[in-house]
């Protein structure tokens, strides 16, 4: 009875130490001896992750044309990013993005396009804010999928990578609210955002080149080291990872005895940074109030919104690569007579109301 | 206290109270005293008397107030929620001022209360000190106790105070905080380029180490020798017993070499003093002298040149691509977004109705 326990205490103090996580745990080393670089992971956990993920994916419908010619003028009304697809292409996108995107509302089509008065959906009109989000979310992505190679590799990403079936995507950040800001005050001395490093604050760096402080002028002080250590964690929390998966652990900010890895990451949150400023800014007075955050600022992305805990989103699994949908891999431009995309509503459109699932709003990402 | 005790002969005996000693100032020793039978498992089972004093009392003041006036300052920064307060308590801190105070004293709300706080610990810290020195006069012992308190009281003005000084900022100071003190130790190591490198740490952890092994070989020793009455280790000194000289040849047998009953004593001291004395002196060097211990272990040959086992950073960086900045100081809450100008406005010409939170990104995009 004693030693049972004792074994109990044991097992206990085992589950505390380990985070609460049950062992085993693997960890690999993967640089030069006595660096102590290595991953660790547990693969009971990749494991349910990957067994989550293979359980709510939904094959994209078709596969890719192997060569298309754009659809010829007068085919749409009103198709401003799509312009390049042939018209099968353009309904298999359609109906891709339903699945991707809108599965969760249970609305289908209707999710992004209006019913008009006479009970006809009005695949032209453009009074609906969820359009507008959209088309600026289809450029985001063929944008990235094309420019950002470096980062997203050849497969790409489509909808689904992130959206998960849903219309929000399960991670996403907001300016803080005065609330938090009290509480980031008192626990950074100033009002500042790990996020904001996947925005608009360059620099996190901390470390000088030089051996003695006579020889260096290096203002950064070790209480604001503190907010590179929390941007640094955003990232890792995001990608399931630890600080050596990028760094070497005796000097950070070396980039001769980095892995690879780290030029990745780099890429990624330059690419963030882009997209943040280029596509979720701009769509800042399309959001209907119930998209907002407490400050009154829409949605922003940041590396977990796509990464979700995954080194690789979904563990790389195809559905989630973009390669087999020419509408997101290459950059679009106007059917022949439609406009070119603005972030603008109609406003000689009449009114539609409130916006469909304005009830699916998600929990956003502290 | 006439019987004696040891691991094997646990006899706990209720008796009459036994005072100690007699001494210059036995007004001041609190009659009080009770037994426990669970202090008994431990150690002795009479507890006290207790000699608080004029020194115990100041330290109990401002040592209370101190912790008391941490707790406020942290349930203010919950807005005072309780819940919040227990949910978030390992996160919360009381923050030291910022840079721009340099060394002066600053408002209670921006860094204020940090000066408090560490200025009542200190006062208590320091009557602590003078408790355990001056109860030590009053016995006719050494002082080693004292000292070896003032030992790691250094490194905590190091860290707090001294450091900090010659920073001319108190930012650099320490936060009181469970996660945010060790937020700012893992900090502290990589804005120095870390820590390891520094030769006064690398001493303090094989201080740190050594005393953890020297307190385990020498209580084992003893214990393996209590029954043979190798506890009484000071009469052993003088009067060396079979305990003694098996304990001592054991050592002998083993690694050519033992230390006697009293010398053993002075080694673990002095590793346990000297682990925070290196410590200390490490910290004061950080920041004050070197920046990037890193470097510095390279300048004298003290890191190796490690090879380059992903070959250049692959997929090959662009020139200028890695050329990163230092980190900025903050921005000033966020600008770009007006928050006074926030609400729910109607789209001109329609009944649309959106909500506009940045008027400044408005104008920028001409609306």
């Amino acid at each position: 009875m004693k030693n049972r326990g004792l074994s109990l205490v044991l097992m206990g103090g085992l589950l505390a130490a380990t985070g609460c996580e049950l062992p085993p745990v693997d960890t690999v080393a993967t640089g030069f001896r006595g660096t102590g670089m290595e991953h660790v992971s547990n693969p009971g956990t990749v494991a349910d992750s990957m067994r989550a993920i293979a359980a709510r994916i939904q094959p994209a419908s078709g596969t890719a044309p192997a060569a298309m010619e754009p659809a010829p003028p007068g085919t749409w009304e009103n198709v401003q990013v799509l312009g390049h697809l042939s018209e099968a292409e353009f309904n298999r996108f359609m109906l891709n993005m339903t699945i991707w995107v809108a599965q969760g509302t249970g609305q289908g089509c209707n999710y992004c396009h209006v019913v008009d008065s006479e009970g006809v959906v009005d695949f032209v009109s453009d009074n609906i804010y969820t359009k507008v989000v959209s088309r600026d979310m289809i450029s985001m992505t063929q944008d990235l999928n094309a420019n950002w190679e470096t980062h997203v590799g050849e497969a790409g990403v489509n909808c689904w990578t992130c959206h998960q079936g849903q219309a929000l995507p399960t991670n996403y950040w907001f300016f803080a609210d005065e609330r938090r800001g009290a509480l980031i005050q008192n626990f950074v001395n100033a009002p500042r955002q790990p996020e904001r490093y996947l925005l608009d604050e360059e620099g996190v760096r901390v470390q000088s080149g030089a051996a003695l402080t006579a020889d260096v002028d290096n203002p950064v002080s070790t209480n604001d080291t503190r907010h590179a250590y929390w941007v640094m964690l955003q990232m890792t929390e995001a990608l399931g990872v630890n600080c050596t998966y990028c760094h070497m652990s005796p000097r950070w900010g070396d980039w001769e005895e980095s892995p690879p890895t780290r030029t990745t990451a780099l890429r990624g949150v330059r690419m963030t940074r882009e997209l943040n400023q280029s596509y979720m800014l701009p769509l800042q007075n399309a959001w209907p109030a119930e998209r907002l955050g407490p400050m009154g600022d829409g949605p922003k992305i940041q590396c977990a919104t796509c990464h979700m805990g995954a080194y690789i989103p979904q563990y790389g699994h195809p559905a989630s690569h973009g390669q087999d949908h020419p509408a997101i891999t290459q950059i679009g431009f106007p059917h022949a007579g439609s406009p070119a995309p603005t972030m603008e509503m109609d406003p000689e459109a009449p009114p539609t109301g409130a916006a469909p699932g304005a009830a699916t709003t998600g929990a956003g990402m502290r | 206290m006439a019987e004696y005790q040891n691991l094997f002969t646990q006899v706990q005996v209720r008796h009459a109270h036994d005072p100690g000693v007699p001494t210059a100032d036995d007004s001041e020793r609190l009659p009080d005293h009770g037994f426990s039978y669970w202090l008994g498992k431990i150690g002795d089972a009479q507890l006290g008397p207790v000699h608080l004093g004029f020194a115990g009392v100041i330290a109990l003041i401002t040592g209370g107030l101190s912790i008391f006036l941490m707790g406020m300052v942290m349930l203010a920064s919950v807005g005072w929620d309780p819940v919040q307060f227990v949910r978030l308590l390992p996160w919360l801190s009381v923050e030291p001022p910022t840079p721009e105070w340099g060394l002066r004293i600053p408002p209670l709300n921006e860094g204020g209360w940090w000066i408090w706080c560490g200025f009542l610990l200190t006062v208590s810290i320091f009557a602590w000190w003078y408790r355990m020195y001056s109860r030590a006069r009053t016995l006719g012992m050494g002082t080693h106790v004292a000292w070896s308190f003032a030992a790691a009281i250094w490194l905590y003005l190091v860290l707090g105070f001294i450091r900090p000084v010659l920073m001319g900022t108190w930012s650099e100071a320490v936060p009181f905080g469970l996660f945010p003190h060790l937020d700012w130790t893992a900090a502290f190591s990589i804005r120095y380029g870390n820590l390891f490198y520094n030769p006064f740490h690398m001493l303090s952890i094989a201080f740190l180490y050594g005393s953890a092994l020297l307190f385990a070989m020498h209580a084992a020793t003893i214990l393996a020798v209590a029954k043979m009455g190798g506890e009484r280790e000071i009469d052993q000194i003088t009067d060396r017993g079979t305990a003694a000289e098996r304990s001592q040849l054991f050592w002998r047998w083993t690694m050519g070499f033992n230390a006697t009953m009293e010398s053993i004593h002075r080694w673990a001291w002095w590793f346990a003093a000297l682990t925070v004395i290196t410590g200390g002196i490490g910290i004061v060097l950080t920041g004050t002298a070197v920046d990037n211990w890193y470097l510095w272990g390279q300048k004298h040959g003290l890191v190796p040149d490690y090879p380059q086992v992903w070959g250049d950073p692959v997929p090959a960086l662009q020139p200028g691509e890695a050329d990163g900045q230092l980190l900025a100081p903050p921005a000033d809450g966020f600008p770009g977004l007006d928050t006074s100008m926030n609400g729910v406005f109607t789209l001109p010409g329609t009944e649309l109705q959106v909500t506009f939170a940045d008027a400044t990104l408005l104008q920028e995009m001409g609306r």
